[in-house]
């Protein structure tokens, strides 16, 4: 091996190991590794929160009346629901859509339901415009909901209001119903379903005016 | 060997000059400048983006602006934001939330897992209500605290269906960069992941909790911030590779 050969030898390997110091600089510098924290939270003197449950079950004794509501998310309105229990042990759900300070009230559905059903406001039951509200049914079938026009007009002609799961399962899509977790527009409720083989779905929007139901490709 | 060790002799000589030096270092300089090359280039192979929740907005600037005769877009539609008047700053009001409690440290945590935030002034819950984090891409987690409060401001991003542009969105609490806590005027999904990485709550939340969190000032920092993938029950904040 002759010196030129040596020195050219010398210089490869030289370039070879800053190029790899360099990338093994770059590699480290941007490398993070993983971490996992953890730290207390105060201990919680339980206040009352936002949500709004479904009532539970109510004492048959006495004739009782319950009220829930839940505000529009910007204030403006509200979705008052009063549950009595009647002698039968049957409940009565009356609600009631008005301002948020309870002016204007307008009855915008009621029903009468076996002890063994409930209905319930959930938390986002007003879409973002305050047009619409939906209402959630607990049945010995499973759980539904039903959506409305927030002033008391029909939805539909000859129609008070939609039941979803209805509308959903009469498409035929192959999944099944499962829930309403709430508006993705003013017009637009989102619907969470179930495989036939039990597990999640897609989710799909309900557009209201058109009742066209609409797969999502992503599942919330 | 008398007349090669003169010829040795003669260029080592020779080699005394600037030239022999620069010749000597060359390599040296040589595998440097390689080594900052490759550095250069791998660090820009494996450049992160911008850390950016709003990636059209939040290029431009992160300041108040108030557009009250502007239209939005969200998911293909037309969103009619809220009007916002200068009126709907209460900061000099008394704070709603923790009212009664006048001490403690304000903190906020949010735990992603439910998709709840609680606010609380030292051991005192004063607010619980559910939000929307990132769903189009990850709200952070971390310690942090907000480092901006605006009353109203443009947030635009996203790409095909995906993009919006929305005015007015109101009651913004910066956190980190500009991911923050504001108030969401287009949906009503709340419980679920529904942001492109800030935390949506309902404007009604939002505006309560606007007006009780702390901007910084002066040498102090604002509200903590505590984002958890999860709050155990025992009150434990889990935080898997936290951004700060």
């Amino acid at each position: 091996m002759t010196i030129r050969h040596a020195i050219e030898i010398d210089t490869l390997s030289l370039l070879a190991i800053s190029a790899l110091a360099g990338i093994v600089f770059a590699v480290y510098s941007n490398h993070k590794p993983n971490t996992r924290y953890s730290f207390s939270l105060p201990v919680m003197q339980a206040q009352d929160s936002t949500l709004t449950p479904v009532p539970s079950e109510a004492p048959v004794l006495a004739p009782e009346v319950q009220t829930f509501s839940q505000v529009s998310p910007d204030g403006t309105k509200k979705l008052t629901m009063t549950v009595t229990v009647n002698k039968d042990a049957s409940k009565t759900y009356a609600f009631i859509a008005s301002d948020a300070a309870s002016a204007n009230q307008q009855s915008i559905y009621e029903a009468t339901l076996p002890a063994t059903e409930n209905m319930g406001i959930p938390f986002n039951t007003w879409s973002p415009d305050n047009n619409y509200v939906f209402l959630q049914q607990n049945t010995a079938s499973g759980s539904g909901s039903i959506v409305m026009k927030a002033n008391g007009e029909p939805i539909a002609q000859g129609q008070q209001y939609f039941d979803v799961a209805a509308l959903f399962n009469a498409q035929n899509t192959g999944n099944t119903y499962q829930e309403t977790t709430g508006w993705a527009s003013g017009t637009l409720l989102i619907i969470n379903t179930k495989q036939p083989d039990g597990t999640k779905g897609p989710s799909y929007w309900l557009e209201i005016p058109s009742k066209a139901i609409i797969q999502l490709s992503t599942q919330f | 060997m008398a007349k090669k060790s003169s010829r040795h002799k003669g260029r080592t000589g020779k080699n005394r000059g600037w030239f022999a030096h620069l010749k000597r270092y060359l390599p040296l300089l040589f595998v440097g400048a390689i080594f900052f090359a490759t550095t250069t280039v791998a660090l820009r192979v494996n450049q992160t983006p911008p850390i950016c929740a709003n990636s059209k907005s939040c290029t431009s600037d992160l300041s108040e602006k108030i557009e009250n005769d502007a239209t939005g877009m969200f998911q293909g539609e037309k969103v009619i934001p809220p009007q916002i008047t200068t009126a709907m700053a209460s900061l000099s009001q008394p704070p709603v939330l923790g009212a009664n409690t006048t001490s403690g440290e304000k903190h906020i945590y949010i735990d992603l897992s439910t998709q709840t935030l609680y606010a609380y002034q030292g051991t005192t819950l004063v607010l619980k209500t559910l939000i929307s984090s990132g769903k189009w891409a990850p709200t952070p987690t971390g310690n942090f605290h907000i480092w901006e409060k605006l009353l109203a401001t443009r947030m635009a991003g996203g790409e095909g269906a995906a993009a919006y542009d929305l005015p007015n969105v109101p009651y913004v609490m910066y956190f980190y960069h500009d991911f923050g806590l504001h108030g969401a005027y287009w949906h009503d999904n709340f419980g679920h992941a529904m942001s492109h990485g800030c935390v949506n709550m309902r404007s009604v939340d939002a505006k309560v909790l606007f007006d009780w969190t702390d901007g910084p000032s002066g040498n102090t920092l604002g509200t903590a911030v505590s984002v958890c993938d999860q709050i155990t029950d025992a009150k434990q904040c889990v935080q898997n590779n936290p951004v700060q």
